[in-house]
């Protein structure tokens, strides 16, 4: 890195605005891949459009009635990701109740707006954040989730690992299935539901998804996927960041390309050491 | 032992086991033969809560399951073989599999006598067929060594080749406890105290 780049950088991170943004992205590396991961294991790759719906439902109720929206967007989030729980014991799993969630969510959100006459663009502003924007109680909202989620699935990694791993084998090893099922979606919706309000539905996937998928490529145990997927988040929001600020460049779409760009590399790496399925 | 009392097993609006009384007794090899449909892999699931019965009770040593947590007790009393020559992408140790059985070093154990000891740090994603049949039996001789007092296998030699299917029977037939194993194989058959055979969700008792 040259002295005017160092330089510039130096007097950007002078700025509050800048330096939550950094701080926040740090946090989101920290777990958000993680809440990929089992996004990922859980293939509920539909969970942050059915969550961003039902955040939008849970802010449109709060603004009609006059309860903080944020929170109820929240508290709608984990508790629409604790109700599908008991449906992953199905054969059909879990990809096609979020489908189900993201369309009666969307309905139902434009019909509150329209009966309340809450101004739909206020609802959709408080839905599409922007990391520049992140404030110190969004700060310690994201230290909260990151904490739950690492203590989380630090503490039931064996369970995890063996649940995503295969349901009935969990079952048959003492491990109460639908608790953690229920656990990691609620983790996953209230992650996604607080994210997608300061980074925007775009950087949602580059911090949460891609890092999962660059992991998922590389690892041979839930463990080392974890660990793959906090490393690629970390790596993968540490250079977009520093890359969209030296190039004055819109953060979001940076950090998308760059984790992108980390996830094409694994998967080469991985069509490099495996024989591709057929020719 | 397991005891199989008036079992019914639907989905939606097909009748997969109709009635079936069977018992298995304590230290008995029982066999469970039938076409493709029969109802076998039903039964066998049935008897861990993997389906749910609709009506009929299921008792393993002498205890009927009724609540989740008492299907969650049930499950550490029966080892189980399931029916899979496959498994999804999501990354899992051969080890940490066996470990998910309960009784780590009689895994291993086992996993080395069915010749896939070494192989304990590869994903089980990455095993064969044949392979991985071997390692959920030995996750369930994991799960015997733990204290369950009955196994059900569901076509535990299938992809296996002769050698193998020679291996995994004599292994079935030194264990003490009540087995329920679905399977067709000579090599398993031949060592049954009692062959069932299943035909429409019914069972009835064949010659050895």
């Amino acid at each position: 890195m040259s002295a005017a780049v160092a330089a510039d950088l130096g007097r950007l991170f002078a700025l509050d605005a800048v330096r939550r943004a950094a701080a926040g992205l740090l946090l989101g590396g920290l777990f958000l891949p993680i809440v990929g991961v089992l996004v990922v294991g859980l293939d509920v790759l539909t969970a942050r459009l059915a969550m961003m719906h039902v955040a939008l439902a849970g802010i449109a109720i709060g603004l009609w009635i006059g309860v903080d929206p944020t929170m109820l967007g929240l508290l709608c989030c984990g508790v629409v990701g604790a109700a599908v729980a008991p449906l992953a014991d199905r054969a059909t799993g879990l990809s096609g109740p979020m489908g189900l969630v993201m369309t009666l969510a969307m309905a139902f959100a434009l019909l509150v707006l329209s009966i309340s006459g809450v101004n739909a663009n206020g609802a959709f502003s408080l839905l599409w954040g922007s990391i520049l924007a992140t404030r110190t109680t969004d700060l310690v909202l994201l230290a909260l989730l990151a904490t739950a989620v690492l203590g989380w699935t630090a503490r039931r990694h064996r369970d995890v690992a063996l649940v995503l791993f295969d349901r009935e084998i969990a079952a048959c090893s003492g491990v109460h299935v639908r608790a953690i099922t229920m656990t990691a979606l609620v983790l996953v919706s209230l992650s996604i539901g607080a994210s997608v309000r300061l980074t925007g539905a775009l950087l949602v996937d580059a911090l949460t998804i891609l890092p999962a998928l660059t992991a998922r490529a590389l690892a041979a145990t839930l463990r080392s996927m974890f660990v793959l997927a906090v490393v690629a988040g970390l790596v993968g929001n540490g250079l977009g960041f520093l890359l969209a600020l030296e190039l004055d460049q819109p953060l979001g779409p940076i950090l998308v390309l760059v984790s992108g760009a980390l996830t094409l590399l694994s998967y080469l790496k991985k069509g490099i050491t495996h024989a591709p399925a057929f020719h | 032992m397991l005891r199989f009392e008036s079992v019914v097993v639907r989905y939606g609006s097909t009748l997969a086991v109709d009635g079936v009384d069977a018992t298995v007794a304590t230290g008995e090899l029982v066999v469970l033969t039938g076409s493709n449909g029969s109802g076998k892999s039903s039964l066998g699931r049935a008897a861990l809560g993997l389906v749910r019965a609709q009506s009929g009770s299921i008792q393993v040593a002498g205890s009927v399951a009724r609540s989740p947590a008492e299907w969650r007790a049930r499950r550490q009393l029966v080892a189980y073989v399931p029916q899979r020559t496959s498994v999804g992408g999501f990354p899992l140790r051969l080890d940490d599999l066996l470990r998910s059985g309960g009784d780590h070093p009689a895994a291993r154990a086992a996993a080395d006598r069915l010749g896939i000891g070494a192989l304990l740090g590869r994903p089980v994603s990455t095993l064969s067929g044949g392979q991985l049949q071997r390692a959920y039996l030995s996750r369930a001789v994991g799960a015997l060594g733990a204290g369950a007092t009955a196994l059900v296998a569901d076509e535990p030699t299938s992809a296996l080749d002769f050698d193998g299917q020679e291996q995994v029977a004599a292994l079935l037939a030194e264990l003490t406890v009540a087995r329920l194993v679905i399977s067709h194989d000579r090599a398993v058959v031949e060592r049954a105290d009692r062959v069932l055979e299943m035909a429409g969700g019914r069972v009835r008792e064949r010659a050895v």
